[in-house]
């Protein structure tokens, strides 16, 4: 009966109340306890929704990411593309920003682990972003303060370490005169004042001495205060040699680029007289295809052109296998390319007014209905022959009506079926022998049949051909399928691993479903 | 088999879901870069004929049919408009809409098959709008990419459920009915150009990717891909799943081939076409006629013919 317990009925009462629980008609069995349970809850019903729960570490590596200084100075747009990219789920994301305020970096653990909690009493509500300033308000003061102070620090660390080397060059040398003003001058006042008590009373041995070991004390003192003032000039050459060294790199550096812009200038012109587009400009793919300004217009997007930048070192080398390197355009694009870089317009665009010319009119009424599509009738994978034969007769009419689309008798596909099948066969080609078995196609459309794919003649010959077709032509293929599963393995490896092997279980699992899934399913049409 | 030569660079060609020998090609001059663009209207028979053809101003990057109306098509133009042409009426009252709303130029356009009355365009603007024909503005704008959005697909059996592939190298998988994305699949490390869902299985999408690589997901269990089709020697422009076989796909590639898939057998390359002598743009397979495929390309040529046999034989 219609227990809650029972998977099937219990999806169906919770139909008519949920308008959005209707997608989750098509999916199987297994599907439908999670869909029970997905249908209580209010929002997330469909297959199409993210239902993993909020992964920890993944926020925590993101609020690394986001505290860290340089990238607070990036634009939201870009962070969030980063960690979307970094496999981030929606909910991970926000949790990431709601936990990283904005003033200051959230990198003591305490911090983290109070807005843990915090975190996860506001993400089970389900609200938009909050503000920051929220959520750091139980923190004490302190941590906040000495944090923020090191993040000033972290900033201008290079500015601040000159700045500390100078001054403690110019306090060296101030204390280095200080002395020698100061306190050398009283010492030995006090030495003699020593000395000449000494002398009033104690004999000349105790006279000799001490005036020695104020001498000494006085000589030492001495040679203390012009240590200093070595120590304070030795600190001020290493400054002015540092600062040196700066002006040298600067030099050197400018230097480089001069070299590198040479060379790049180099290669561009070796590139254009050997016809060749490779070019140092615009490499990856789809920046080749964006249109260029003519004058203000069209431009492509800085971060599109950071991007070619930064491809365009890779380009330069031999294109490895797995980076993706830019197919070489024809000439006449370059050329193309070269003369809007140039300014000039191509001779051959006319005006055209492409504007509607009436642009309420209705629209006008569609002559045919809408055909029901091929998936759309049968629900199993792969038996769409049977379905479609009854389909097909049933729109007969139709068929019979689009037939006479200003075409002759004899549909084309007929005609061509004859002479296909000849090629075919005599021709043995570059593809795989044709496999696909539908040969029982309907013939109840009116006067039409659908073209036939060209059969079999020999199925010997077929694999036979297919032999030398593996060993030469899709050995490659195979290779890289080969290698490909190879660094499949290792990417699922090491995104298990990055994910804690939390996912272990299920990528293990829906691995072996599709592994079994294809002997089962298409051994109508396998190849062998 | 039949062979058509576009005056300008073709770009994308579509098969109507209506008549089986009618297709439209769209077209742009200048390889895009700069100029004018067309949309041609074809019928097949022993050779092609063009039936109609309407000029642009800017190029013309992808077109689609109505599901709807037999004689409506939509085209996404290169200057962020879309304009719906109508091949019953003479070119002079065409088009008879042009909706511009995108900041920058219109990559992609995908008609809704199950509810037919809706169609989504891609733009470099990063965004991607929902229209309706009888509607001049947008019903809805779904702007999460952070670069361009290079094409869009509605799922075929779930009306209000379609996926976009972007330059920021993530498929979202959107809901019309949520504020936001569903779903993200980070599912390459560079630029997706194109993604399409299983006609057989709509938990399966496949994208195409400038790694020269084809993923096919299942979004139940998005992290890791069901397949990885490599056999392309460059990025792979599009793909585009069968309408009668559910694990077969063609994949069109500036590799100048088009290619057709199975990646559900354990060697997923089952046919591979190299008509085409320059970047190879656009690929459809017909959903009336089981096995026809089209292509076109930057060579100004578009060709039909029937999986197994020689695009290029007469």
């Amino acid at each position: 009966m219609a227990t809650p317990s029972d998977a099937p009925p219990s999806s169906t009462d919770e139909k008519p109340q949920n308008p959005v629980s209707q997608v989750t008609q098509p999916t199987n069995d297994d599907r439908q306890d999670t869909k029970v349970e997905g249908v209580k809850e209010s929002s997330p019903t469909s297959v199409f929704v993210n239902s993993e729960p909020i992964r920890e570490e993944q926020v925590q590596n993101a609020v690394k990411f986001l505290s860290h200084p340089k990238v607070r100075g990036s634009p939201v747009m870009y962070r969030r593309s980063f960690l979307e990219r970094k496999g981030l789920t929606k909910e991970e994301i926000d949790e990431a920003f709601r936990r990283v305020p904005d003033p200051t970096p959230a990198v003591a653990t305490t911090q983290s682990v109070v807005t843990n909690q915090d975190g996860q009493i506001k993400s089970s509500s389900n609200g938009q972003q909050q503000p920051p300033a929220q959520v750091l308000q139980p923190t004490p003061v302190g941590p906040v303060g000495s944090s923020s102070k090191m993040g000033i620090l972290s900033r201008f660390h290079w500015y601040r370490a000159v700045f500390a080397v100078g001054l403690l060059a110019v306090s060296g040398a101030g204390t280095a005169v200080l002395i020698k003003n100061a306190i050398v001058p009283r010492l030995k006042s006090w030495i003699r004042k020593v000395a000449s008590e000494e002398d009033e009373e104690g004999p000349m041995k105790e006279n000799n001495a001490k005036p020695n070991v104020a001498e000494e004390a006085a000589a030492a003192a001495k040679a203390a205060a012009a240590a200093a003032a070595d120590v304070a000039r030795a600190s001020q050459e290493i400054l002015i040699t540092k600062s040196e060294e700066k002006r040298y790199f600067e030099e050197l550096i400018n230097l480089l680029n001069v070299q590198t812009n040479e060379m790049k200038s180099m290669s561009n012109a070796v590139q254009k007289l050997e016809g060749q587009s490779i070019n140092g400009r615009i490499t990856v793919e789809e920046q080749a295809n964006q249109r260029v300004s003519r004058t203000s217009s069209r431009q492509p997007y800085t971060n599109g052109k950071a991007d070619a930048d930064s491809s365009s070192v890779r380009s330069l080398s031999p294109p490895a296998p797995v980076e993706p390197s830019a197919a070489p355009h024809p000439k006449s694009y370059m050329e193309i390319m070269a003369m809007i870089q140039r300014g000039e317009k191509p001779s051959n665009i006319r005006e055209i007014n492409d504007a509607p010319p009436n642009p309420n009119q209705p629209v006008s009424n569609p002559r045919l209905a809408p055909k029901p599509k091929p998936w759309e009738s049968n629900q199993a994978q792969n038996s769409s022959l049977t379905t479609f034969q009854s389909q097909e007769s049933s729109n007969g009419s139709n068929y019979g009506d689009n037939q006479l689309n200003g075409d002759d008798t004899l549909p084309w596909w007929q005609r061509k079926n004859v002479r296909i099948t000849e090629i075919e066969t005599a021709d043995e080609q570059k593809f795989g022998s044709p496999n696909l078995p539908s040969n029982e196609r309907p013939v109840q459309r009116s006067s039409w049949v659908p073209p036939q794919p060209p059969p079999v003649v020999m199925p010997e010959a077929a694999a036979a051909i297919r032999q030398p077709k593996k060993s030469s032509y899709l050995s490659d293929d195979q290779l890289l399928s080969q290698s490909t599963d190879v660094t499949d393995e290792l990417q699922r490896i090491t995104k298990i691993s990055e994910s804690g092997g939390a996912v272990d279980a299920n990528g293990q699992i829906s691995g072996l479903q599709s592994a079994e899934l294809p002997q089962e399913e298409n051994g109508s049409y396998l190849e062998t | 088999m039949p062979v058509f030569k576009t005056p300008f660079n073709g770009y994308s060609v579509k098969f109507s879901p209506f008549y089986e020998n009618q297709l439209a090609v769209a077209t742009a001059q200048n390889f895009g870069i700069l100029g004018n663009g067309r949309v041609h209207v074809l019928q097949l028979g022993p050779t092609v004929t063009e039936r109609a053809a309407f000029d642009t101003a800017d190029g013309v990057y992808d077109l689609c049919w109505s599901e709807s109306h037999d004689s409506l098509i939509v085209a996404a133009i290169a200057d962020g408009s879309l304009k719906i042409y109508d091949s019953s009426l003479p070119p002079a009252a065409n088009p008879i809409r042009s909706l511009h709303e995108h900041a920058r130029e219109c990559h992609g356009v995908d008609f809704n098959s199950v509810r037919k009355d809706s169609f989504l365009s891609a733009s470099w603007d990063d965004t991607v709008k929902l229209w309706t024909v009888d509607r001049p503005a947008s019903v809805r704008t779904f702007k999460e990419h952070a670069y361009c959005v290079y094409s869009a697909a509605w799922n075929p059996r779930h009306a209000d459920v379609f996926a976009s592939a972007s330059g920021d190298c993530t498929t979202r998988i959107w809901d019309v009915r949520e504020p936001g994305s569903t779903m993200i699949l980070p599912a390459h490390e560079f630029e997706i150009l194109s993604c399409d869902w299983n006609k057989y299985d709509d938990c399966i999408i496949a994208t195409a990717s400038v790694d020269k690589s084809i993923k096919v997901w299942d979004v139940r269990n998005y992290r890791i891909p069901v397949a990885v089709l490599n056999g392309h020697g460059y990025a792979v422009r599009k793909v585009k799943f069968s309408p009668h076989r559910g694990s077969l796909m063609a994949s069109c590639s500036y590799d100048m081939t088009v290619c057709l898939w199975d990646y559900m057998v354990e060697d997923a390359l089952i046919g591979r076409y190299d008509h085409h002598t320059e970047f190879a743009v656009g690929v459809d397979m017909s959903v009336l006629v089981e096995g026809l495929l089209a292509s076109t390309g930057w060579d100004e040529l578009v060709y039909v013919w029937q999986h197994g046999t020689d695009p290029r034989a007469p």
